[in-house]
C-alpha cells in the first residue's frame, strides 16, 4: 500500500520522516533513509558546534530529556562532507537550520540552494541553546520575521519547528504562515529538568528538553490547535512510537509526521511505523490519507 | 557500515496493536533468550543470552543496547559491553546501578530481552607486544572477552582490583585463561592492599613498551591518563548514552583538542590522551 503525501508540490512516498537530532544528518543508516518519507538533518548551524557539556541526556518514566546543544560540524564541513552523501540517499531531504542572527539564518538558506535538498526547516524552538531557539520560537513577530526574511532567497520547501514552551502555538503558527512557511512542524521538546539522587542537575547543561511518549497527549492537543487556527500542513511530532500513534497524529491535523525518540530506540522504528500505518489503513479500509487527515476537526 | 544495525520490532511493539504481524528481519537486532543467570557479588549479576538465529560475532571493545521488553517506561537501552561470546551465546555482566539495570535483574530469570547490537568500535588489537590489561569493579568484565583475544598474539599480564574479595569478579575466568593475574583489594583481604593502579609501577618495570587495556572507574583510568605520555593506554569509556549507533550525540565525552567525541561510534575504547576525564 502507497500512502504518499503532497506538500505545495513536493510528493512525500510516505507521511513518516525521521525527526531533526535523532538520526543524524540521514546518512547514517542510508538503507533505512531510503525507504521513510524524508529526513530532517540534525541542525546546522554556519560555525561547528561542539554542543553542552555532558551528560547530555537522562531517562524519565516514559520520556527521554536530552541537551545535546546543537552539536554539529558547521556549515561548511556539511557541504563538503555530508552533501555529497545525501545526493544518493533517494529520500526528501529537509534541512534544519539554526542561526543565532538573522544574517546567519539567511547565510544558511543561501548556501543550501542545493538540488540536493527539498526543504528547510527553521529552527525557532531549540531548548538547549542561549541565544534564538525557543527565545525566538515565543514571539510571534520574531518568527514571521526570520520567516518572511528566509521565504525571500529560496524556493524550497519552507517548514518552521515551532515550540510549546510557555507561548501558543497556534499563534506562533499563524505568524510562521503569514511570513510565508508552506507547513509547521509541532512540536518541538519541551522545557525539563532532572535531578539526580543528590538533588543536583544531573544534565551537564542544567536542563533539557523532554521528548518521548510523555509529551504525546500534549503533542497531540497542539496539532489539533494549530491545525484548527491556519491553512498550511502541519508536521506532526512529539512522542510517536508505533502506526498507531502516527494514526492519531494524521487524524489530528498532520499531514506528516516525524519520529524522534523512537529512532533512539530503534534505528528502524520508521520503517516498524509506516508498516503499521499501511496495516492499520488497509483494516480500516482507508485508501488514500487524505481521508484520515484532520478528522477529527469539528467533531465534539 | 552502520547500515546493518537494525533492530527486531520488539522495542517498538508495546505501543503497538498489529505488533504480531510485524516482524521486520535484521541481521543485528534480535530477542535473546538468558539462559543462566547468576549474581556473582551483592549487586553484579552475570548472563548469558541465546540468540537462536546466527549473528554477527561481537568483537572485544563492542556492545550491545539492551532493553527489556516488558519494561516500556524504561525507554531507552542500556550499553553493556560483551564479557563473553562463546557459539552464538552472549555473556553479559551488569551491575545494578539504576531502573534498568533493576530490571534486567528482575527479569533475568524468565525474559528475553531486546538487543541491538554488537555496537561501537572494536577495541584497536595489538601484536606481539607486551600487554597489561588492568581491571577494576564491573570493569573487569570487558577485558575478559578483550584478553581472550590478547594472549593469542602477545605477553599478557592481568590486573585486578576490587574493593573487597568478595567484590571481586571472574577471578576464576582469569585464572583459566593461564596468564599472570595480580590482584588488590582495599581492605588487603586477597592480593596486595591497596588500588589496582598501585600495581602498575611495578609491572611497567618487569615489561618493555607495554600497551595498557584499562576498564574500570573514573578514579583508575585518572592515575592511568597520567601515564599515558610514555605508554599507550586504552581506555573503555562510560557515559549516558542515547541511541548507540552515532546518530543522537548524546554520548559526548571531551576531546584534548576541540569538541566531543561520540562514545558509541569513536569508542568505547580510546586512547585515553585524546580524552579529557
Amino acid at each position: 500500500m502507497k500512502l504518499p503525501v503532497v506538500i505545495r508540490g513536493v510528493e512525500f512516498a510516505n507521511p513518516v520522516l525521521a525527526a531533526s537530532g535523532t538520526f543524524g544528518f540521514g546518512i547514517e543508516f542510508p538503507k533505512v533513509a531510503r525507504r521513510l518519507g524524508g529526513v530532517v538533518t540534525k541542525a546546522l548551524t554556519v560555525l561547528p558546534r561542539e554542543g553542552n557539556p555532558p551528560p547530555r541526556i537522562a531517562e524519565v518514566f516514559g520520556g527521554v530529556v536530552n541537551s545535546v546543544g546543537l552539536e554539529n560540524p558547521g556549515l561548511e564541513a556539511f557541504k563538503q562532507k555530508v552533501i555529497p552523501r545525501l545526493k544518493k540517499l533517494g529520500t526528501r531531504v529537509i534541512v534544519n537550520i539554526a542561526g543565532f542572527t538573522i544574517d546567519e539564518f539567511l547565510q544558511l538558506t543561501d548556501a543550501l540552494n542545493l538540488p540536493e535538498i527539498d526543504g528547510i526547516e527553521i529552527n525557532l524552538s531549540c531548548p538547549n541553546v542561549k541565544a534564538g531557539g525557543v527565545n525566538w520560537g515565543q514571539k510571534p513577530k520574531t518568527v514571521e520575521r526570520v520567516t518572511s526574511e528566509i521565504k525571500k532567497r529560496t524556493e524550497k520547501l519552507l517548514i518552521v519547528k515551532l515550540t510549546g514552551n510557555f507561548v501558543d502555538p497556534a499563534e506562533t503558527g499563524r505568524a510562521a504562515e503569514a511570513g510565508g512557511a508552506d507547513a509547521v512542524t509541532v512540536l518541538n521538546t519541551l522545557f525539563a529538568l532532572v535531578l539526580d539522587e543528590t538533588g543536583s542537575p544531573l544534565l551537564g547543561a542544567r536542563t533539557g528538553g523532554l521528548s518521548g511518549p510523555a509529551i504525546k497527549p500534549f503533542a497531540l492537543f497542539c496539532v489539533d490547535r494549530v491545525a484548527n487556527a491556519v491553512k498550511i500542513p502541519v508536521i506532526g511530532c512529539g512522542g510517536i512510537m508505533s502506526g498507531s500513534d502516527a494514526f492519531e497524529f494524521l487524524c489530528a491535523g498532520a499531514s506528516l509526521v516525524q519520529i524522534g525518540t523512537a529512532h533512539m530506540v530503534n534505528p528502524r522504528a520508521g520503517l516498524v511505523i509506516i508498516r503499521e500505518l499501511a496495516i492499520l489503513c488497509r483494516k480500516r479500509k482507508i485508501r488514500t490519507l487524505t481521508e484520515i487527515i484532520g478528522k477529527i476537526r469539528g467533531q465534539k | 557500515m552502520l547500515s546493518r544495525h537494525g533492530v527486531g520490532w520488539a522495542s517498538i511493539s508495546p505501543y503497538s496493536y498489529t505488533r504480531k504481524t510485524l516482524v521486520i528481519k535484521t541481521d543485528s537486532g534480535f530477542l535473546a533468550k538468558v539462559i543462566e543467570a547468576k549474581w556473582l557479588t551483592n549487586n553484579i549479576f552475570s548472563v548469558w543470552l541465546e540468540n537462536p538465529k546466527s549473528q554477527r560475532k561481537p568483537k572485544p571493545g563492542q556492545f550491545f543496547g539492551v532493553k527489556v521488553p516488558t519494561h516500556h517506561h524504561l525507554l531507552l537501552r542500556r550499553p553493556v559491553s560483551v564479557a563473553d561470546f562463546y557459539q552464538n551465546r552472549i555473556r553479559l555482566v551488569i551491575r545494578v546501578v539504576g531502573q534498568g539495570t533493576a530490571a534486567m535483574s528482575q527479569t533475568a530469570k524468565e525474559a528475553k530481552w531486546d538487543l541491538l547490537g554488537p555496537l561501537g568500535k572494536p577495541a584497536p588489537l595489538v601484536r606481539q607486544k607486551d600487554v597489561i590489561v588492568c581491571g577494576g569493579g564491573v570493569g573487569i568484565a570487558p577485558l575478559l572477552y578483550l584478553t581472550k583475544w590478547l594472549k593469542r598474539n602477545n605477553r599478557v599480564t592481568v590486573i585486578l582490583g576490587a574493593k573487597t574479595p568478595s567484590d571481586l569478579i571472574l577471578l576464576d575466568n582469569f585464572r583459566k585463561l593461564d596468564l599472570p593475574v595480580s590482584i588488590t583489594t582495599e581492605n588487603g583481604a586477597l592480593g596486595k592492599k591497596g588500588v589496582v593502579t598501585d600495581l602498575i609501577p611495578e609491572v611497567l618495570s618487569r615489561t618493555k613498551k607495554p600497551v595498557i587495556y584499562a576498564c574500570g572507574p573514573k578514579q583508575m583510568l585518572l592515575p592511568l591518563k597520567q601515564l599515558a605520555g610514555q605508554v599507550t593506554v586504552l581506555g573503555f569509556l562510560e557515559q549516558r548514552m542515547g541511541c548507540g549507533t552515532g546518530i543522537c550525540y548524546c554520548c559526548g565525552i571531551k576531546k584534548t583538542i576541540g569538541g566531543y567525541l561520540r562514545v558509541c561510534r569513536d569508542g568505547p575504547v580510546v586512547n585515553l590522551n585524546q580524552v579529557l576525564l
